[in-house]
């Protein structure tokens, strides 16, 4: 029996292995789909790699059903739904004191007072945002919110850097536009960002004029965003930065502000007409007649962009194509499949840059469902907290959305904060003596916070509740990536059971409270294993 | 406490939750940890990274340069504001805060050094490249070569027996807030901790001891949970050892407020405690001042960054001083790189390339490195070319500091790099015991006009090279590696063209070094 039957037989049955994972596994998987009817297991695999994770009796509808239909379902229409709630960041009403607050005041220039007031006021906003990104993740059945999210760490934009702060609201806007562009033509988000008001003002785009160029985001746009470092020369920097010159942020009350408050606007006296030399081609010079903001965004901006995907098509599709697949798939830059990551990016190559073909032939591939890629994933702190309010079905009642948010900070990831403009390093440096210890304080805090009647509702969502080996098998199943050997199950019945007997499970199920409380003491000790932090 | 006894103690402690609920812990005893685990030196190092790229130009300010008022016409630091030390170097003002040991004062005192135009071969002025080209030690800019560990790293965990299977009393290095820095990774696991403050650390950290033996290395998922594993149990022993040396540490040193000049106040204390820490970790943003960095009055951004850089190294030097470990620390600051020499349209700076590197404590051989920037000679990128390749240092820290051989540095650069010279080599009575001691070098005539002879007293018996470096440190040749007896031996050097040179004598893996000019 080849390895890989004796482990798809294992995983198929409803007895779990003891110790699979002293197999040595290697990935036999590719790009080519997997058309295999998903176990269980499969799908608790994909649900956590692609949609934070989902509840068992969920879990169970999609088992049978191929990778292709369930990943179809979960990437969702390519225009997503609206968010559930919707949020204003410019004026609402201050639920603390129920005066209406309008944030457009700027505080440079305003007295110390008052620009100390309206400096708090922007961070209570970047708490609201973050609350509302926590609460639409948690609530999200697809994974608009979670491919959103990737993109911020790609296209990345910090709330506070130096001395400034980026407001929350250019920053909601920025990412109601990835949600919008998750499943579209790469090139098309690269535009849409290249002149997003947050990323204008974040990356010094605002401050770049003709005359007086400022190279940051022309550099950034190739080396983190696009082709990644080395496929450009200093020059083609500096003409990059020459065609992105004259774009301008409204923040505030600032006059002129044409487009209306937090939108961009052009302003064509700042902007370099001379002709430039990008990768080879020539973006011919303009005159004054045809310097308009419609021109300049299609004729240079859309140009520029449309230039680096036709010089460089391998290193685009390559770069991003190793990005996906180090966040959805496995981190560790070491060990990069170079294989699977170049049939990738031919796909994405061949779909013209479709982010959706690029999507849907990740999530389907028999790569992604190799059993030697199990596990391997150390969980994002988002992973980690809204997984697992997701796997303890809490719902935004239950823990407030702001203090998931929190949470995730303490654990290195500030939301819409990256530490840099590189985004979050990810992989290993999520896991260090600093965060380590909140990452189990959060676990215990929200099993603590389970009530008894959903402790119940949770028992009897997982499969053959009542026989109690089942039980902890399941809950093994639910909440950790692997199967786990059989010391380990012993532990964990027995500190579920207290030490007692098997019968007295059934007594136990009789006193919700009794179960609850076995329960809560299971999850805590599972929650302190090493491999809760992986999925 | 004796370190025998404390030995005893932890070790004691950790067999009392050797079983947790009937699972068995890696068993833990005084017998599986070699006496070598804790160098018997207490010195440690530094490291203070100063992120976004430091502007050099405006730090040390070459003030007799007319280019440089030319080229900075409004972010450039007059004459008469600039502080002038020993009329040889002039400083940036804000170098100098206000009641506190200064930047100035410390060079004068002879505890700073301050080496110019440190940098490498093709500058990359990525910041995130670049940053690892300097953490990693490796000065490769091929998107292909993954740099995944510090030079750091890869030293100690090479350097302690039994690591990462056995971990020492105290954390080899600790960084305070943060991620893990590359700069403390190595192919072995991590070699440090990181915390934010010492008390949650504790009470966090506590109990985590992993229910579980480690699993087979041989797939994906066990490795990852073998690394988890292992910050899970350095948190668990950790965590009260840090908080031991933090209750029984002091700060009598006055700090002020501000996130760096915090982290130095921490560092002391920890030290002061008697952590047996080799490296502190601290970390200051903000140096990308593309923007807005100064304004004619010498203040914003950068100036608040470098006052509060020369605050926070100063009171610690203060603590260190006032409580007698300023013998046993040194450090050392790193940025990525420097700014462009030509301000910008937005009275900021971008990315450049070499730029001014800090070394202070007791044991540095304080001075100024190097020439001020030639800012009329710029290299392809417009940029100030470097004089000094930036693993020179390292090689000091290593061998000079650390007591490491050449061929350790060798081994960790992947390179013959020769120290800089910039902190002095001390020898330990181990050393002495094992002949790794220094020696005279004489090199006669000196200056040469084509010939010359390099003469010392061989003290052991052992493998010795003798190697000729130019005076930037590069490799120029060999003359000689044989196994010598002890006595005087000599070597003629010849071949070389005018200049300036080191010649190398290394000695069961100590160098000893001479100068030499040739003068056709």
């Amino acid at each position: 029996m080849k390895r890989r039957e004796l482990f798809s037989s294992i995983a198929r049955s409803s007895i779990r292995p003891t110790a699979p994972f002293e197999i040595k596994l290697q990935v036999e998987g590719g790009i080519e789909e997997h058309t295999d009817p998903l176990t269980l297991d499969d799908v608790l695999h994909l649900y956590r790699r692609l949609s934070y994770s989902v509840s068992m009796p969920d879990a169970q509808k999609q088992v049978g059903k191929t990778a292709r239909q369930v990943v179809t379902q979960l990437l969702g229409p390519k225009d997503p739904p609206a968010p559930l709630r919707d949020v204003n960041f410019i004026k609402w009403r201050d639920p603390a004191t129920g005066q209406m607050v309008d944030y457009t005041e700027n505080p440079e220039g305003a007295d110390l007072q008052a620009a100390f007031a309206i400096r708090s006021w922007w961070g209570n906003n970047y708490r609201r945002l973050s609350a509302w990104h926590t609460f639409e993740s948690l609530r999200d059945p697809l994974s608009v919110e979670r491919l959103a999210h990737f993109w911020v760490g790609h296209w990345t934009t910090e709330f506070s850097f130096d001395d400034q702060y980026s407001q929350p609201h250019t920053l909601y806007n920025q990412y109601l536009t990835f949600r919008k562009d998750r499943l579209g033509n790469f090139r098309d988000m690269a535009l849409d960002i290249t002149l997003d008001h947050a990323m204008l003002f974040y990356l010094g785009g605002w401050l770049n004029d003709a005359g007086r160029p400022n190279e940051n985001y022309a550099r950034e746009l190739m080396e983190l965003y696009t082709t990644g470092i080395g496929w450009y020369t200093e020059g083609d920097v500096e003409q990059a930065a020459r065609v992105l010159t004259g774009w301008k942020v409204a923040r505030f009350n600032d006059q002129p502000a044409p487009k209306g408050i937090y939108n961009t606007w052009f302003d064509a006296r700042k902007h370099d007409t001379g002709a430039k030399e990008f990768m080879g081609v020539t973006i011919p010079a303009r005159t004054a007649d045809n310097n308009t903001e419609f021109q300049v965004r299609n004729e240079e901006v859309r140009e520029l962009i449309n230039i680096i995907f036709r010089a460089r098509p391998e290193a685009v599709s390559r770069f991003i194509a190793g990005k996906v697949y180090m966040y959805f798939v496995y981190s560790s830059a070491a060990e990069i499949d170079r294989q699977f990551v170049a049939d990738l990016a031919k796909v994405f190559r061949d779909s013209d840059f479709d982010l959706r073909e690029l999507f849907l032939s990740l999530f389907v591939s028999k790569h992604f469902f190799d059993p030697a890629l199990r596990g391997s994933q150390i969980k994002t702190p988002m992973e980690y907290v809204i997984g697992l309010l997701k796997q303890l079905r809490f719902d935004d009642t239950e823990v407030a959305p702001i203090d998931s948010a929190s949470w995730a900070g303490l654990m290195d990831q500030a939301l819409f904060d990256p530490p840099n403009v590189a985004g979050w390093p990810g992989y290993r440096s999520w896991i260090s003596t600093n965060t380590y210890p909140r990452r189990r304080e959060f676990a215990r805090k929200m099993i603590d916070t389970l009530t008894d009647a959903r402790a119940m509702q949770l028992i009897k969502e997982m499969p053959d509740y009542e026989d109690v080996t089942k039980f902890v098998q399941s809950i093994v199943q639910y909440f950790l990536p692997l199967p786990v050997n059989d010391t380990r199950l012993t532990f964990y019945k027995n500190t579920l059971l207290e030490g007692q007997p098997d019968y007295t499970w059934a007594e136990k199920l009789n006193q919700p409270a009794s179960a609850a409380r076995s329960l809560r003491a299971l999850l805590k000790t599972i929650a302190v294993a090493p491999d809760f932090q992986l999925c | 406490m004796k370190r025998r006894s404390f030995l005893a103690t932890t070790a004691a402690a950790a067999v009392g939750t050797q079983v947790l609920g009937g699972v068995p812990l890696k068993a833990f005893t005084p017998m599986n940890m070699p006496v070598q685990l804790q160098p018997d030196d207490d010195r440690c190092l530094i490291v203070v990274q100063l992120f976004g790229g430091n502007d050099g130009l405006n730090t040390i300010i070459p003030v007799e340069d007319p280019q440089y008022y030319a080229i900075r016409p409004t972010i450039a630091v007059p004459k008469d504001k600039a502080i002038s030390v020993l009329s040889r170097v002039h400083m940036h003002p804000a170098l100098a805060p206000k009641d506190s040991y200064g930047f100035p004062q410390m060079f004068e005192d002879g505890r700073l050094a301050i080496i110019q135009d440190i940098g490498y071969e093709n500058p990359n002025l990525s910041h995130f490249r670049s940053t690892d080209i300097w953490l990693s030690g490796f000065n490769s800019s091929d998107p292909e070569v993954r740099l995944l560990d510090g030079w750091l790293g890869r030293y100690w965990s090479n350097h302690i027996e039994g690591f990462p299977e056995v971990l020492p009393p105290d954390p080899i290095a600790v960084q305070i807030g943060g991620s893990l820095s590359m700069l403390l990774q190595s192919p072995k696991g991590d070699i440090g901790i990181a915390l934010t403050d010492p008390k949650t650390f504790f009470e966090l950290g506590q109990g985590l001891s992993p229910d579980m033996t480690p699993m087979s290395e041989e797939t994906r998922y066990g490795r990852e949970f073998n690394f988890v594993r292992t910050v899970a149990e350095q948190c668990d022993r950790y965590s009260s050892v840090v908080k031991n040396s933090f209750d029984k540490g002091k700060n009598v040193a006055t700090y002020v407020d501000g996130g760096f000049v915090q982290q130095m106040k921490l560092v002391a204390r920890l030290i002061s405690g008697g952590l047996k820490s080799k490296i502190f970790l601290v970390y200051m943003g903000g140096f990308d001042t593309h923007v807005q960095q100064q304004d004619e009055y010498q203040n914003g951004l950068h100036p608040y960054l470098l006052g509060q850089l020369a605050s926070g190294i100063g009171s610690f030097m203060q603590d260190a001083l006032a409580q007698g470990f300023a013998d046993r620390v040194v450090g050392m600051t790193v940025s990525e790189f420097g700014r462009t020499p030509f301000e910008n349209g937005s009275r900021g700076t971008d990315h450049g390339a070499a730029s001014v590197q800090f070394v202070f404590g007791n044991g540095v051989r304080a001075g100024v490195y190097g020439q001020s920037p030639d800012l009329n000679n710029f290299d392809g990128n417009g940029d100030v070319r470097y004089q000094w390749d930036y693993r020179r240092v390292y090689a000091d820290v290593l061998e000079n500091w650390f007591g490491g051989t050449a061929q350790e540095t060798e081994s960790v650069l992947q390179d013959r790099v020769l120290p800089l010279g910039v902190l002095q080599r001390t020898t330990s009575v181990d050393d002495a015991y094992e002949g790794r001691v220094g020696v005279d070098v004489r090199v006669a005539p000196n200056p040469a006009s084509s010939q010359a002879t390099i003469e010392w007293y061989q003290p052991v018996n052992s493998v010795t090279t003798v190697e000729v470096y130019a005076h930037d440190g590069r490799h120029i040749k060999t003359l000689l590696t044989d196994r010598l007896a002890p006595g005087s031996h000599s070597v003629a050097v010849s071949d070389l063209v005018s200049g300036s040179y080191v010649c190398c004598v290394m000695i069961n893996g100590v160098r000893s070094v001479a100068p030499l000019t040739i003068s056709r």
